[in-house]
């Protein structure tokens, strides 16, 4: 059973890490969310136990363990909610560059940073007359 | 109670704000006096700790082992303090600027929460509960601005991060499963017995959660694009509080909970914080932009921190301790200065260069005094000549950029002056930073003891 689980959250951790590598953003979203499941499985596996749920148990009865449920319910939780903020920022990012690739991201940033430095050195060579080269990029 | 309420009252009130509207001047000052608040119940709870010892909070009234406990001790209670004082700096930078966005007033309070909770907490898991509540806060924030440079940031600044944070919930998970506990004591206890490989793979992924934080050199690399892309205030934010989270976890778990794992891995850390030291200053001295060459400043600085968590011992654990509070405030110095334009500020950014390279009358030059101590107790010369050569990078770099910003009358800025309260609050920083180096007593007397009430928790 703990094979099965190292070997669940394995393949969930290192497909996670892969989509992680792309370009896309929409694959690292996925990527994300497909760590963040690896480690919930990893959160079940660290206590397997069988038995009753610990609520309202006769003595002398096996119980599983609450603990690891607990844990897994809040980290499902908190990993819904990063990724909810994460596809927030993706889309907002879809929108503003009008792609989802990260290259394409990078360099249409670098081109607007370019023109408004460029706009910026005009501004100097109209207030003063010799323009200073000072910025290195 | 007071430790609840020091914790409740950033959380409350964080919610509240997220919901109105921050770009209004009211709101905005709210969530100062909220953060200051805060500030003065940390204050209150830290007297209390060092005249008290430690305090202990168990929450609901769960019996012992099965609550959450919360406990204050020396060094929580330093990290909230520096944390949430950052963080006031930063707001109050902010308010005075006119807030740029609904949300920023509420989501660096809910930051202040987020961090004090994860620094008060005595239990693994609810410290990746309030972990993560802090950084979801601040994937938030450094998309601040809403330009495509702070949301480039932003995104890489948030992928990078959840990777981290799962790495470290894998981690909690190790724990629970070798020790059967959540709760730092027991879990200090019994990790002795331990089998020492899976320890150390558990010490690891710990270790790495926490570099990426940090931004220490192998991981480093999404550093420069964030702090350099973010707006002054929030890099400030990510510098001098965010990346506390790092310091102290390498402070907690790896002193706290994984002594035996740190001195094997000592020589590791000493080598990595080494790299991290030489490759910030030398790439800071390269860069021509003043917050890129702030953002590779920030890697060598965490890395004197590592240095003095790989040596080990008391004398530099409380280096450590004392070098993370120092850089914590430089660098939220000279983020803040570094936006804004006039005389005090000029002044206010030579403290902050000064202290960073460590020149006696700032603060830096105690946590670099402090540095050498640990170099000569380790008995190692090449530590001390490294310690030699970051200085001597950092001195070039930061003055390099001084330089170019202060000496030279930058045309583009049309001479326009900020507002008068951001530069009050620079230089307030600066004054804080050069009374402490004048009077580094209280800093020194405070990480030692921080350092004691953790070592006489773990065990030995």
């Amino acid at each position: 059973m703990i094979l099965a689980f190292a070997v669940a959250a394995a393949v969930l951790f290192g497909s996670g890490a892969y989509l992680l590598l792309k370009q896309d953003l929409i694959r690292m979203v996925a990527g994300i969310i497909l760590i963040s499941q690896s480690g919930v499985v990893t959160i079940i596996a660290a206590s397997l136990s069988r038995g009753r749920a610990a609520i309202d148990v006769a003595p002398g009865e096996r119980v599983s363990d609450p603990l690891p449920q607990a844990l897994a319910l809040t980290a499902l939780v908190i990993g819904l909610a990063t990724v909810a903020l994460l596809l927030a920022l993706v889309h907002r990012a879809i929108v503003v560059f009008r792609t989802a690739e990260q290259d394409e991201l990078a360099a249409t940033e670098a081109e607007h940073e370019a023109g408004l430095e460029r706009r910026r050195q005009a501004d100097r060579e109209e207030i003063e007359s010799d323009p200073d080269g000072e910025r290195a990029p | 109670m007071l430790l609840s309420t020091a914790l409740l009252v950033p959380w409350v009130t964080g919610v509240l704000l997220v919901a109105l509207d921050g770009r209004r001047r009211v709101i905005a000052w709210l969530g100062v006096g909220s953060l200051a608040a805060t500030l003065v119940l940390l204050a209150v709870l830290a007297a209390q700790v060092f005249t008290g010892g430690a305090r202990r909070v168990r929450t609901g009234d769960w019996p012992e082992g099965v609550g959450i406990t919360l406990r204050a001790d020396a060094l929580a209670v330093a990290f909230a303090l520096l944390s949430v004082l950052v963080l006031l700096a930063a707001a109050v930078h902010e308010a005075s600027g006119g807030a740029r966005s609904r949300t920023f007033p509420g989501l660096v309070v809910l930051l202040a929460a987020g961090l004090t909770g994860l620094f008060v907490t005595g239990d693994v898991f609810s410290f990746y509960v309030f972990f993560e509540l802090a950084m979801t806060a601040s994937y938030a924030l450094s998309a601040y601005g809403g330009k495509r440079r702070q949301l480039r940031a932003a995104l890489v600044f948030a992928a990078v991060n959840l990777l981290g944070s799962f790495i470290f919930l894998l981690s909690v998970a190790g724990v629970y499963r070798v020790t059967g506990t959540l709760s730092m004591d027991q879990v200090a206890g019994r990790m002795l017995d331990v089998n020492p490989n899976a320890a150390l793979l558990i010490a690891t992924g710990f270790f790495i959660a926490f570099c990426v934080k940090l931004g220490l050199f192998p991981f480093h690399f999404w550093l420069p694009t964030v702090y350099a892309g973010a707006r002054p205030a929030v890099a400030a934010i990510l510098s001098g509080a965010v990346a506390n989270i790092g310091a102290y976890g390498l402070l907690r778990f790896g002193a706290g909970l994984f002594p035996e794992q740190l001195r094997h891995a000592g020589i590791a850390l000493v080598v990595l914080g080494a790299a991290s030291i030489v490759y910030g200053g030398v790439l800071a001295v390269a860069r021509g932009d003043t917050a890129e060459m702030l953002a590779y400043s920030a890697i060598g600085q965490v890395g004197y921190v590592l240095v003095a968590v790989g040596v080990g011992g008391p004398v530099a654990l409380t280096t450590a301790v004392l070098y993370s509070v120092v850089n914590a405030l430089n660098k939220a110095l000279l983020f803040l200065a570094s936006g804004l334009r006039g005389t005090l500020v000029a002044g206010a950014f030579a403290v902050g260069a000064l202290s960073v390279a460590g020149v006696p009358p700032a603060m830096g030059f105690v946590g670099k005094l402090e540095l050498f101590r640990t170099g000569v107790a380790a008995g190692s010369a090449a530590l001390v000549v490294l310690l030699v050569v970051g200085s001597a990078l950092s001195l070039v770099y930061l003055f390099q950029v001084y330089q170019r910003r202060f000496w030279r009358a930058d045309p583009a800025s049309g001479g326009v002056v900020s507002p008068l309260p951001q530069r009050l609050v620079t230089a307030a920083l600066a004054l804080l930073v050069l009374a402490a180096g004048l009077w580094p007593e209280p800093l020194i007397a405070l990480s030692g003891h921080a350092v004691d009430m953790l070592l006489a928790v773990g065990p030995g």
